[in-house]
């Protein structure tokens, strides 16, 4: 069997666990540069009049009035509760598959003596006495099935959030009652087409050819096909694929006329996105570099424009990558406009022992890899930018995203603490 | 000639492992003696994955010798037993309780075993 357990609208519930003033009261969390609403908890999807896919600044007057909390995110909370939530799920198998920041499949096999059911209650039951955090478990034969089980312990009160599919006539039933768009993997496309002709719920799917699913949805509606007749065919991936580009995108908080400091952004973007290159052990090819002014605005004049370096020996040394992005940057940079975002996006990534050298170009860059290595630990343990490149400058707060209702960082900033008790004298 | 870092220069990186001279000469007389130093998080039994660290405000709680700035450790992972320190939530609000709770105190929601009171005595 395969376990498939969710955090209940996870963001939120990460600010309510040190809020007990907001428990059971409406939560939203908003994006980048809180612009829109990317989480709510119950309560606040309850309140369906207000336009929760609205920008925030035109919805914030209701939000106020309905006494809806708001929240900028706060990835760093989000990401080290993240954590806690694989690590104590890791106690029920040693198979598990993170498959995003508040979701993971579990590997139950060779557990078959125990009581399905008990021991998804028991993950629900410690996550949450560990953590605060309220979950949602489904357990099936296959992945398909068990996000579908999943969806069911979340929507049918009777399950209380666990539910076991351990029988056919519990697989069948569970296929008669979900709808074609409730699966798992069946976009928004699909759905249309096979509504078209005449399939509307799980069952009539799984009744349909597999010819036909095949010729029409390819191998990926044949998998899903399989895995709802129970057939396993998604294979569990517990270490991740090494990601085939990385790149980051963020507003500013104000529009930028000047080249300096949309350099010193890029710089930092730059510096972020070899971090992580670095810690999935690969160099990147090419540079992308993308420059826009708002779009939205009707009083700016409008360009953007984008170009990439080829680089001649990949790297993923913070400082040559930081070089080259400037470069192209300065390539499309023109002066007379607001500018809102800067791009950057490394791609051509290849595992870090595989970069061939250049015939024409010395390779003494390679001795730097103890340079960056320095630089990543020093900011690991002192935080983010500690060292950094020059190019950074020190104007980061008059580019940087606006997060002004962000959370404390209650769980990695000593400073930054849950505070109690302050009536007292 | 080759010339080769003497061992004795060398940080021993396991500190589990006896350190053993590679001079000639007397081996360390800690050889047969080295232990790991102390570790906090061992020796307070942190479970991080159910640990939290607050910080507390006030004199409210002097009674159960917690002060104004005392950072207290919280393990989740715990069931209160008698006379443990708790912290609770009560309409809405943290408060800290001892173990058993009054009548009154039944409406509150655990939210944490206190285990430790860190103090700064500077």
């Amino acid at each position: 069997m395969i376990a498939m357990v969710d955090c209940n609208s996870f963001y939120a519930s990460c600010e309510q666990v040190f809020r007990p003033d907001l428990w059971g009261k409406p939560v939203v969390v908003l994006s980048n540069n809180d612009g829109c609403i990317i989480a709510a908890n119950k309560e606040a999807k309850q309140l369906t009049h207000i336009p929760m896919f609205e920008a925030v600044f035109k919805i914030k007057h209701i939000l106020i009035e309905n006494k809806v909390t708001f929240f900028s995110s706060n990835y760093t909370l989000y990401g080290e509760m993240s954590q806690r939530v694989m690590n104590i799920l890791s106690t029920f198998s040693p198979c598990v598959e993170v498959y995003s920041i508040d979701e993971a499949f579990l590997d139950l096999h060779g557990l078959s003596h125990i009581d399905m059911r008990a021991y998804g209650v028991d993950m629900k039951e410690r996550i949450y006495k560990y953590t605060g955090l309220p979950v949602g478990v489904g357990i099936a034969p296959t992945k398909v099935l068990a996000k579908l089980a999943n969806r069911m312990a979340k929507k049918i009160p009777t399950y209380q959030h666990v539910y076991v599919m351990d029988t056919e006539a519990k697989r069948i039933e569970a296929l008669q009652w979900a709808d074609i768009g409730d699966i798992w993997g069946i976009g928004r496309k699909h759905v249309k087409r096979l509504q078209a002709i005449g399939v509307f719920k799980a069952i009539d799917f799984v009744k349909l050819p597999l010819a036909w699913v095949r010729k029409e949805m390819t191998v990926v509606g044949e998998r899903l096909w399989k895995e709802l007749r129970g057939e396993s065919c998604l294979e569990f991936m517990v270490v991740p694929n090494p990601k085939k580009a990385i790149g980051t995108a963020k507003s500013f908080g104000q529009k930028l006329p000047d080249l300096g400091r949309i350099e010193e952004a890029c710089a930092y973007y730059i510096t972020e996105v070899a971090e992580v290159l670095r810690t999935q052990k690969s160099c990147a090819t090419y540079i992308h570099v993308a420059l826009y002014t708002n779009y939205h605005s009707t009083i700016d004049k409008q360009y953007s424009n984008r170009t990439t370096v080829t680089l001649s020996i990949p790297t993923n040394d913070t400082f040559a990558l930081i070089t080259q992005a400037r470069k192209a940057l300065q390539s499309i940079y023109k002066s007379g406009y607001r500018y809102k975002k800067v791009a950057v996006n490394l791609t051509g990534l290849i595992p870090e022992n595989h970069v061939q050298g250049n015939l024409f170009e010395k390779r003494s860059k390679i001795l730097d890899t103890n340079l960056m290595q320095t630089l990543d630990v020093l900011n690991r343990k002192f935080g983010k930018t500690t060292v950094s490149s020059a190019m950074i400058g020190t104007r980061v707060s008059e580019w940087e995203l606006i997060k002004r209702e962000r959370s404390p960082r209650y769980t990695t900033q000593w400073r930054e603490l849950l505070e109690i008790g302050s009536e007292g004298v | 000639m080759e010339i080769e870092v003497s061992g004795k220069v060398k940080v021993a990186k396991d500190r589990h492992q006896a350190e053993v001279s590679k001079q000639t000469g007397f081996p360390s007389a800690a050889t047969h003696y080295m232990e790991a130093p102390i570790d906090l998080n061992e020796e307070l039994s942190i479970h991080k994955d159910a640990t939290f660290f607050v910080r507390v405000k006030g004199n409210a709680w002097k009674d159960f010798t917690i002060l104004d700035k005392d950072v207290l450790i919280i393990d989740r992972s715990l069931t209160p037993g008698f006379k443990d320190l708790a912290l609770v939530v009560q309409d809405g609000s943290f408060k800290v309780l001892r173990v058993p709770f009054d009548k009154d105190q039944e409406t509150c929601v655990l939210w944490g075993v206190i285990t430790y009171i860190i103090h700064d005595a500077r």
